[in-house]
């Protein structure tokens, strides 16, 4: 039978989408569901609730319930689910707190929520909540680590001193610091320092799905979900652990995922939609936010001031590495020992420096809360690492590309997690085939000498991800398959897939794998009652671990029709193999018994009346696996980004991007390409466009599509991506991750390039026509003036006030 | 009149009913007509996740009153598939993998399909340009624009 | 009330001019007019609340797009965007029209929106606004006491401010036949389908080798769209060099007041107004 792997084969959801026919969870109606409306606050980032009025909007007609935060359970949880994935200890150890409500007395950030409403329909719920009287203290609002850290400010939780919601905790990270080496001890021996603080803006993921969760508390006292979350197991341990029920009483359906990027890694308004459902027992409740919400309830990028300082020798030998990611956390604490230590583990990962040392700090701020954004933490150090390693290869004269070929970390390395060596790396592959698709030679030739007021530069960056959290975090991933009497499977999993084609990779995977035609296997997914656990989607670990689950789970039941096959052959199982569906004593194919008859026997091994024996061999085929993942294969990737600056106006039209990805083996080739084209998207537009954008009293003033630029078809450039196939030897048919990845370097390439056209390098993103231009006047082109962060904006200090 | 009676003629049917005149083509065509496929993306006209077409031009159903939407002739998502046979613009989405999380899908499908209508072979600007006003987040617009410009070569055989 | 619910108000769906000028009359400002509608949507979802809408739907004959060699070019109240960009009246005469058309909203707001509409919407971003104001013309407004005109240049009074009353409806805008006169129209925005951070309109109209009138519209740079009158000075009267170009930029930022919003800044659109003015002129030479 052909190979599957690799067919640019259609994607299995795509015709419910294309036909609208794809159920999301706002699409769903049950019979006598109520709306939930969740009544947050709007006017204030940092106040106390002096008192709840809720005694009009309970009288307004058609009003079934208003529930304050008495009235729902008083134990608090944190929205992310990362806390989940290591043990108690370790836990306590980076100061994990839960300190979320699921209505608050006390205001951490615009758009938390104080009240909830259940009405008949949403038009009732709407007029009933704007009579919800809330009396608020307001509170001094702080937008910066360095605002909330002085001393007289309000203390945001009292079990952290200083607003400090997170630091690299000494007991594991000496100095607080992680890394090899003494960084700064060896600096001494470097030729060239260039050091800076860069600004990482505070983007959105901006999934077109706006938040929708209905919940239903049954008559069995159990609690059903229907969310899009990306991680529907760990978000029934949440519920069953906040409800404080069993978790068999907490069935999480998952919807089809109208895009999540990460904003969903974890609960968003579910403790809400459940609080509510519990409260109106037998009756499903629809929670459903507005556009205009997203922007300041649910989490965005990790943004701050990001500090580094690299050592080189004259020759370009990196030496020595400091970094220090200082973040403006927001309101609350989740994700806070996630992305901020995490963004070091990239740089950790990337470069041969003789020592490398990463420190991080995540301060309570009154933004929106910061969580998983694609890339978490990646895409803010690509932009600081890459542009400054350029600042110093452009000191030196050394060619960007020939010094990240010779310096990249390789096969054998540590990777991101010190200890844990590279399986694999096909860097220079990508390198090479980037820069030969892009040009890079030839461009580099005919842009040295330009005249006219049009300005084109290049740039390159490289980035390294991860396939999986292991060994950082826990790796888990279970896959039943059961094989129906007529060999047709199915595969049981709570593997999610955002829009990524990860369900049909996974799919083909099972297929390929068991040796069935596609159309014979059927992917059961998104119901937590039928699967066993799994991590869910994130840190691209969904064709790496669950994939490997699949796989491994498809062997299984493979093994077991084996195991059936020697009994009926009446041969020993080694004897055996399985080709085209029939399994064939290995040395007389001519013998054999075909793998559905193995299938229809084992479910239906009759008793033969004649002889009173068995017809087959009894026991239905459920091939199963308990995957905890032992390995990590990181991909790599390079970036190539052209751009034209029009020096009059200082806008930026980016011309073309060169996407080459270490993919390991593309399962869906298509798809691959997909995550790197969108992941160019988003680069680009954290790079140069997109930023949330708060006023003095910490209010969000540009939360909707059009004060919150993203690049549209005609500001695409020309986007060509390779996929470099060097098959990982741990991976599912050699795969590694591709997720995330398309994010990360665009953003350093697009700096660089840039900093190439105008010869003026921007430390603080977005690089804007405003801040260009105005540089471009001051300081003239070529002038290789370096800007700090602050530049060009209202506040030099604080990057995102308007 | 705080209150209207309206016909609405979407996918070749005809529906009758009584409603508030504060209410959305959107909200008819979801929540009275059960029509999914439209979406609520931002409500604003920003996204064009509602698009939907009205007299065979492309319009944003957030932003029409569906009293005055009665007696046009609207087509939505689920308008475009004929007896079991999808649009070429459908089939093209799916062939060259324009579609992953779908959200966008619905309104882009329905923009291009009006693009088509209109211009049959569009040049590769035409498309970006026709396409403005429909937020794809996930793609970036890539292969949504192969898809195009292959349901354009498929429609001109 | 939120960008899902609209909150209620009364419809009214008339069916001739006057009898829009009588709920006007008698509504005045608790009624707003719905032509495209996609402005007063999106005000309402923000909150903006009025008890009376009053629809053009069914008032016959407002989605004109006349030319004669006389008047000029006349658009009707209910004439979209798109009607106007693809009338080849205006793709003949008015190419300056035709791109700001282009630059305005997306193509299904253009399907609805009218250009009267954006000339009402009285926002200094306005694109097919910015071009009407280089281009010159009128609004014709009709009310209890009967129909007036008012000029382009004296239409807008405020930021969202226009001179017509609570109880006028506007018929139309007529933009003057070009004869020779030659129009460019161009916007700088983030991406390309943002509103502008700051839009120009040129037109220009020679005798010999000299310039006779000019008309200069920028926007997005005051309350109002404006226009540059001491550039225009600058410019009429004299042949239009290279050099009067630069000097024309050098003076532009001094006619303007711009600000600092979510678009960009004050500073910048200082920077560009004369960069944006030299092209917009050039480009309407050819």
């Amino acid at each position: 039978m052909a190979s599957i792997i690799g067919k640019r084969i259609p994607k299995i959801d795509a015709k419910a989408k294309v036909t609208g026919r794809a159920v999301y969870a706002g699409d769903l109606k049950f019979p006598g569901m109520l709306y939930g409306k969740i009544v947050r606050c709007m006017e204030y980032a940092h106040a106390r609730v002096l008192n709840l009025d809720t005694s009009e909007a309970q009288k307004f007609p058609g009003v079934v319930k208003v529930l304050s935060p008495e009235d729902v359970t008083q134990k608090k949880y944190s929205n992310w689910v990362i806390d989940l994935f290591y043990p108690k200890g370790f836990a306590e150890l980076v100061g994990d707190v839960e300190d979320q409500s699921i209505f608050t007395k006390y205001v951490r950030h615009q758009g938390d929520a104080i009240c909830g409403i259940i009405a008949k329909t949403e038009e009732i719920a709407e007029a009933a909540a704007r009579l919800i009287k809330v009396e608020y203290e307001a509170l001094p609002v702080y937008h910066t680590a360095a605002q909330a850290r002085k001393e007289d400010a309000v203390q945001i939780d009292p079990g952290k001193p200083g607003n400090l919601a997170f630091q690299l905790p000494e007991q594991v990270f000496p100095g607080n610091t992680y890394g090899w080496g003494d960084a700064e001890a060896l600096m001494k021996e470097a030729d060239l320092v260039v050091e800076d603080t860069f600004y990482v803006p505070k983007v959105k993921q901006c999934q077109m799905e706006n938040h929708t969760y209905i919940s239903l508390y049954d008559d069995e006292g159990r609690m059903n979900c229907w969310t899009s979350t990306q991680m529907p197991k760990p978000v029934q341990t949440k519920i069953s652990n906040l409800f404080e029920i069993p978790m068999s009483k907490v069935k999480i359906n998952q919807t089809t995922i109208g895009g999540a990027f990460g904003v969903k890694l974890g609960m968003i308004m579910e403790p809400e939609a459940c609080a509510m459902a519990m409260s109106v027992p037998g009756k499903h409740v629809m929670v459903s936010a507005l556009r205009e919400e997203d922007w300041v309830m649910s989490e965005s990028r990790h943004p701050g001031e990001y500090s580094i300082k690299v050592g080189l020798k004259k020759d370009g030998t990196p030496v020595a590495c400091t970094a220090n990611f200082l973040t403006n956390g927001g309101g609350y604490y989740s994700h806070a020992s996630g992305a901020p230590a995490v963004a070091g583990t990239w740089i950790i990962g990337m470069y041969k420096f003789q020592a490398c040392n990463f420190k991080c700090q995540r301060y309570y701020t009154n933004q929106m809360n910061c969580g998983a954004y694609r890339g978490y933490g990646n895409p803010q150090s690509n932009f600081v690492l890459e542009q400054i390693i350029d600042r110093g290869l452009k000191k030196l004269d050394i060619d960007p590309v020939d010094w990240r070929k010779k310096w990249h970390k390789t096969t054998g390395d540590d990777g991101w997690m010190l200890g844990v060596p590279y399986s694999s790396c096909a860097l220079d592959a990508c390198l090479d085939q980037g820069a030969e698709a892009f040009g890079w030679v030839k461009k580099k030739e005919a842009y040295k000498t330009q005249t006219g007021t049009k300005r084109r530069g290049i740039g390159v960056a490289v980035m390294n991800h991860t396939s999986g959290a292991f060994p950082f975090l826990h790796e888990h991933s279970t896959c039943t398959v059961k094989l129906n009497e007529d060999a047709s499977a199915e595969i049981i999993t709570s593997a999610s897939d955002l829009g990524t084609g990860a369900h049909t990779a996974l799919q083909q995977i099972a297929a390929e794998t068991l040796g069935f035609d596609m159309d014979k296997v059927h992917m059961k997914v998104g119901d937590s009652d039928a699967a066993g656990y799994d991590i869910g989607a994130h840190a691209s670990r969904t064709i790496y671990v669950s994939g490997t689950a699949v796989l491994k789970a498809c062997n299984d039941a493979l093994d077991q029709i084996l195991e059936k096959a020697a009994i009926s052959l009446e041969t020993d199982k080694e004897a055996l193999e399985i080709i085209d569906l029939k399994v064939c004593v290995k040395t007389d194919p001519d013998t054999f018994i075909s793998v559905e008859q193995i299938c229809y026997e084992g479910v239906n091994a009759f008793i033969d009346g004649a002889t009173g024996q068995r017809i087959g061999v009894p026991g239905q085929i459920q091939g199963y696996s308990s995957h905890y993942a032992e390995h990590n294969s990181p991909p790599f990737g390079a970036c190539f980004v052209e751009v034209e600056v029009d020096t009059q106006t200082g806008e930026v039209k980016v011309i073309e991007v060169v996407s080459s990805h270490d993919i390991g083996k593309a399962i869906h080739p298509p798809s691959v390409e997909g995550q790197l084209e969108g992941g160019v998207q988003q680069g680009l537009g954290m790079a140069l466009t997109e930023e949330t954008y708060y006023n003095e009293q910490g209010l969000c003033v540009n939360g909707n599509f059009t004060d919150y630029q993203m690049f549209g078809p005609s500001d695409m450039p020309v986007c060509k991506s390779i996929l470099v196939e060097e098959p990982d030897p741990i991976g599912p048919y050699g795969a590694k991750s591709c997720g995330e990845s398309g994010l990360v370097a665009p953003t350093g390439a697009a700096g660089n390039a840039i900093y190439d056209a105008v010869g003026i390098q921007f430390t603080g993103a977005p690089i804007t026509p405003e801040k260009i231009l105005k540089a471009i006047k001051e300081f003239g082109l070529d002038s290789d003036a370096i800007l700090p962060f602050g530049y060009g904006c209202k506040d030099g200090g604080i990057p995102n006030l308007k | 009149m705080k209150t209207c009676d309206i016909t609405l003629f979407v996918n070749k049917e005809n529906y009758s009913m009584t409603i508030p005149v504060n209410r959305t083509l959107l909200q008819v065509l979801r929540d009275d007509l059960g029509l999914m496929g439209t979406k609520y993306g931002c409500g604003t006209g920003e996204c064009g996740s509602c698009t939907v077409l009205m007299d065979d031009k492309p319009i944003l159903a957030c932003l029409t009153l569906a009293a005055l939407a009665s007696r046009e002739k609207i087509i939505t998502i689920e308008g475009l598939e004929e007896d079991g046979i999808l649009h070429p613009v459908q089939e093209a989405f799916i062939e060259k993998n324009a579609v992953q999380c779908g959200f966008c899908t619905p309104g882009m499908i329905m923009k291009s399909t009006a693009l088509l209508a209109k211009n049959s072979t569009p040049t590769e600007a035409e498309i970006k340009g026709y396409l403005e006003g429909n937020i794809c987040r996930c793609t970036g617009y890539v292969k949504i624009i192969d898809a195009v410009q292959y349901a354009s070569k498929q429609m001109n055989r | 009330m939120t960008s899902r619910i609209l909150p209620q108000f009364e419809l009214f769906m008339p069916e001739s001019i006057s009898q829009v000028v009588e709920h006007l009359k008698r509504y005045g400002k608790k009624a707003a007019v719905m032509a495209g509608g996609t402005d007063l949507m999106v005000r309402m979802k923000s909150g903006f609340f009025v008890e009376y809408v009053v629809s053009l739907k069914k008032v016959k004959g407002l989605d004109y797009v006349d030319y004669d060699e006389t008047k000029g070019l006349s658009i009707g109240a209910m004439a979209t965007v798109n009607q106007v960009r693809d009338s080849q009246y205006v793709q003949d005469n008015y190419p300056a029209l035709v791109q700001s058309a282009y630059e305005n909203g997306t193509e299904q707001t253009r399907n609805v929106a009218t250009v009267v509409g954006n000339i009402l919407n009285a926002s200094p971003a306005g694109d097919c606004a910015c071009a009407i104001l280089a281009l010159g013309g009128y609004v014709t407004l009709q009310g209890p006491n009967g129909i007036r005109q008012v000029d382009i240049d004296d239409f807008w009074i405020n930021y969202r401010e226009t001179e017509r009353k609570t109880d006028e409806i506007a018929l139309e805008v007529v933009i003057p036949p070009p004869r020779g006169c030659v129009a460019s129209f161009m916007a700088l925005t983030r991406t390309r389908k943002d509103i502008a951070k700051i839009n120009a309109a040129a037109a220009i109209s020679m005798k010999g080798n000299l310039c006779n009138k000019a008309r200069l519209a920028l926007g997005a740079v005051a309350p109002t769209h404006i226009r540059l009158k001491k550039c225009e000075a600058l410019l009429e009267g004299n042949e239009i060099t290279d050099e009067l170009i630069e000097k024309i930029g050098e003076l532009v930022p001094t006619e303007i007041n711009p600000i600092n919003d979510v678009r960009s800044s004050a500073e910048y659109r200082r920077s560009v107004s004369g960069v944006l003015i030299k092209k917009v002129i050039k480009k309407a030479l050819g």
